[in-house]
């Protein structure tokens, strides 16, 4: 009876992925484009999210199937990756075929010179399915781009960290009376800092009062590198500092050197974010990116900012989400002035995040790498991967019905980045990022658990990212 | 005489190549690194800088404080673990009901991974949901390592201490288990009470197995990463960013290699300090017993 079990389980999978992969628009290209690599195998590394495992458990065997290229992915931790790829394509060893581009890291790899160039295999038809169709591309591709335009990674994933709220609790009219009582206006999306103060104070003293586990603000506070990434890419930006206080002309940070890390704003920002952690709960400088998403699926939080590649369970997955129907998304508040300038793209409003498949020049099976980019970020699949993956890197991919039904499970997510998608941005480039991440990460996860002021903290904190940039000659 | 020598060599070669190929070499090429401004993401590649990484070593704010806080941690967790297993150690001569069942639990902790030991302390201590903070507020205890340093710190020692005891009970009770009968008959002959005999006969015989085990616990609780990684990664801000913590993290994610050897050797050679002290205690101690 097991056996059969197992065996029914083992031809269901099957039948789903044959399912998934019935639309392959040219099969007999993928086969006589991959002849000369049959038996090759290719091995490539990502961070453990959803786009990713889809691509591994998915994408790969059916490429597989297909080409008889065989494909290993290790999907693993976000640190863990970096340490892998970078020490891979640094020491040259040829370990991965292909590798995972974060857009933050886009910077640093191409200043290091360790990925090809693939506009030759994009010029190349024998290697380059037919229907490939770069333009289609969002404009998320362009920074994976260098100055003189040439292509060093394909997107597959891109994903915004906006505004969340739970429309149950915003729509609830004893709910709207109470918060209107107390500060005299209707309870609504939060376009101002103070408004989204209030509306977490509110939830959070609501909630003490009438006995429920609800707050109203949660962050990802943890002396972890993703608390640094939270004030650069979230706070500051729609407070009006951008590229993480750096000036990119002379890449210095300090006021006193044209940057704006220590700058008033920058301080106060701080001080702010640090003063609202009371109303988040009492874990919250223990979360990261992932239990700051884990925690609004709990059902506790009336409102945050979260990284959107959790959306997707978070609107669909029952087993791990309790706000099923309950959420919205939305523009972060900002403060006077940065929409403005957002919007006349001399600013930016929040992160626009995501990752492409890239080749090291170390690669030993690059073509054959390169046809397997090509087929996980094929057109006629990216409906359904953005079903698996939450994910859309493609134009076509928003005008499909299977998107449409998405998005109004999940709060008008893809209409917010298709339509406003262009207020955000990626990291700036800054090839030294990752040290500066973790010198930002040093002072600011002092400031957060109170060892000194935020003052203090971003006065040395622009004064030793001065000295950083200066040792590794910026 | 020669044959027999050349057989030697030849028996040896394998695992003395081994060991210099994973063991010297590596040391050889961090001693080389150390000398070198060189860090992944610089501009101006490998710089030859002199010793120019010690003597910033030595000025540097931050490895010191991790310094200093890692030496704290060793201490703690030693003086606390080292008595304790011998107390436990010494009860567990004596025969009471359950003793086997007790001396299998207690050995459990150790035969958990360092990672799982973080994992499971991350849920044991959640401020949100964890058993830890929930029944110290109902005895009026805010406990919450997110925000206290003190308690961030002191969970770490309690979880080490909580992982590693069993270890010291099992090695004091291995070398109880060894001591000499004869002091003993000698000494109920001469009417000494328990404590006398704890006193005057087992801690002195007991003296080069704990001066062992205090080596070998120094070496652990000094290179401690894993469970505090998992637990605290180093925070809330610098409260449990011990010097080993603090290390990874240059090599990892600042990627500065040149420092980051430099840093690597002082602590080798702090470690071989520590150690030739220890061993010097402990051969004294062996020559004295």
């Amino acid at each position: 009876m097991k056996k059969l079990v197992v065996l029914l389980m083992i031809m269901g999978i099957l039948l789903l992925s044959s399912v998934a992969f019935a639309q392959v628009a040219n099969p007999d290209w993928w086969k006589k484009a991959a002849e000369p690599y049959q038996g090759v195998v290719i091995r490539g590394v990502s961070e453990s999210t959803p786009p990713s495992k889809t691509i591994a458990e998915i994408a790969a065997p059916a490429f597989e199937e297909l080409t008889g290229i065989k494909v290993e992915l290790e999907t693993t931790s976000w640190d863990e990756m970096y340490n892998k790829e970078i020490q891979d394509m640094q020491a040259g060893a040829g370990i991965y075929d292909f590798v995972y581009i974060e857009q933050d890291a886009a910077a640093s790899y191409l200043e290091q010179n360790w990925l090809i160039d693939l506009t030759p295999l994009v010029d190349n038809a024998d290697l380059t399915a037919p229907d490939f169709d770069l333009p289609d591309f969002t404009s998320f591709i362009d920074s994976f781009k260098d100055e003189e335009g040439k292509l060093y990674g394909i997107p597959f994933e891109a994903f915004l960290k906006t505004y969340i709220y739970r429309t149950d609790l915003f729509n609830d009219p004893e709910i709207q009376a109470a918060f209107k009582e107390e500060y005299g206006y209707d309870l609504a999306v939060p376009t101002t800092w103070e408004q989204y103060t209030d509306i977490a104070k509110f939830f959070t003293e609501y909630g003490k009062e009438k006995g429920i586990e609800i707050y109203g603000h949660v962050a990802q506070a943890k002396t972890h590198p993703c608390l640094a990434y939270e004030l650069c890419e979230t706070i500051w930006p729609t407070w009006g500092v951008y590229n993480w206080g750096v000036n990119l002309e002379n890449m210095r940070t300090s006021v006193e050197n044209g940057g704006t890390l220590n700058s008033d704003t920058a301080k106060e920002a701080l001080a702010w974010y640090v003063d609202m952690l009371q109303y988040a709960p009492p874990g919250v400088r223990t979360y990261t990116w992932d239990e700051a998403a884990a925690v609004f699926g709990t059902g506790i939080i009336a409102q945050g900012f979260l990284y959107m590649e959790n959306l997707g369970w978070l609107a669909n997955d029952p087993d791990r989400s309790v706000v099923i129907g309950k959420i919205a998304v939305d523009l972060p508040p900002t403060k006077p002035g940065v929409m403005e300038a957002a919007e006349a793209g001399e600013g930016y409003i929040g992160y626009y995040d995501g990752g492409a498949w890239g080749i090291p020049h170390s690669s030993k099976n690059k073509e054959a790498a390169w046809l397997f980019i090509q087929w996980c970020t094929r057109k006629e699949w990216q409906p359904e991967f953005a079903e698996l993956a939450t994910t859309v890197v493609r134009q076509s991919a928003f005008e499909d019905p299977i998107i449409d039904e998405l998005n109004e499970k999940m709060g008008d997510y893809y209409t917010l980045m298709q339509e406003k998608g262009y207020l955000f941005a990626g990291c700036p480039p800054l090839p030294m990022q990752t040290p500066l991440n973790e010198l930002y990460l040093q002072w600011i996860s002092r400031a957060v658990a109170g060892e000194i002021s935020p003052e203090e903290c971003l006065d040395n904190l622009a004064e030793k990212a001065d000295q950083l940039m200066e040792e590794l000659g910026y | 005489m020669k044959g027999n020598k050349k057989q030697v060599w030849g028996l040896i070669s394998p695992t003395l190549a081994l060991m210099i190929a994973i063991g010297v070499i590596p040391v050889i090429y961090i001693i080389y690194l150390s000398v070198f401004r060189y860090s992944v993401f610089a501009r101006t590649g490998m710089t030859y800088i002199g010793f120019d990484n010690y003597r910033n070593l030595m000025f540097d704010s931050e490895f010191l404080s991790s310094l200093r806080l890692g030496l704290s941690f060793v201490f703690f967790c030693c003086i606390i673990e080292i008595p304790l297993g011998l107390l436990i150690a010494n009860l567990l001569t004596y025969e009471f009901k359950g003793k086997g069942i007790f001396r299998t639990i207690m050995a459990l902790p150790l035969a958990m991974a360092p990672v799982s030991i973080g994992s499971m302390w991350v849920l044991l201590t959640n401020p949100d949901v964890g058993p830890l903070p929930y029944f110290l507020g109902k005895v009026g205890v805010e406990y919450n390592i997110g925000v206290n340093a003190t308690q961030a710190f002191a969970t770490t020692v309690f979880m080490d201490v909580w992982h590693w005891t069993p270890f010291v009970i099992l090695t004091f009770m291995a070398g109880l288990a060894s001591l000499p009968k004869d002091p003993y008959e000698a000494s109920l002959v001469d009417g000494a009470n328990r404590w006398q005999t704890f006193r005057y006969i087992t801690l002195p015989l007991l003296r080069p197995v704990i001066l062992t085990t205090l080596f070998i616990r120094i070496m652990d609780t000094f290179r401690i990463f894993d469970e505090v990684w998992m637990l605290t990664s180093g925070g809330p801000g610098t409260a449990t960013r011990f010097v080993s913590i603090h290390l990874v993290r240059e090599v990892l994610r600042s990627m500065n290699y040149g420092y980051s050897s430099a840093m690597s050797l002082f602590l080798l050679y702090l470690t071989i300090v520590i150690c030739w002290l220890l061993l010097t205690f402990i051969s004294a101690a062996q020559e004295e017993s």
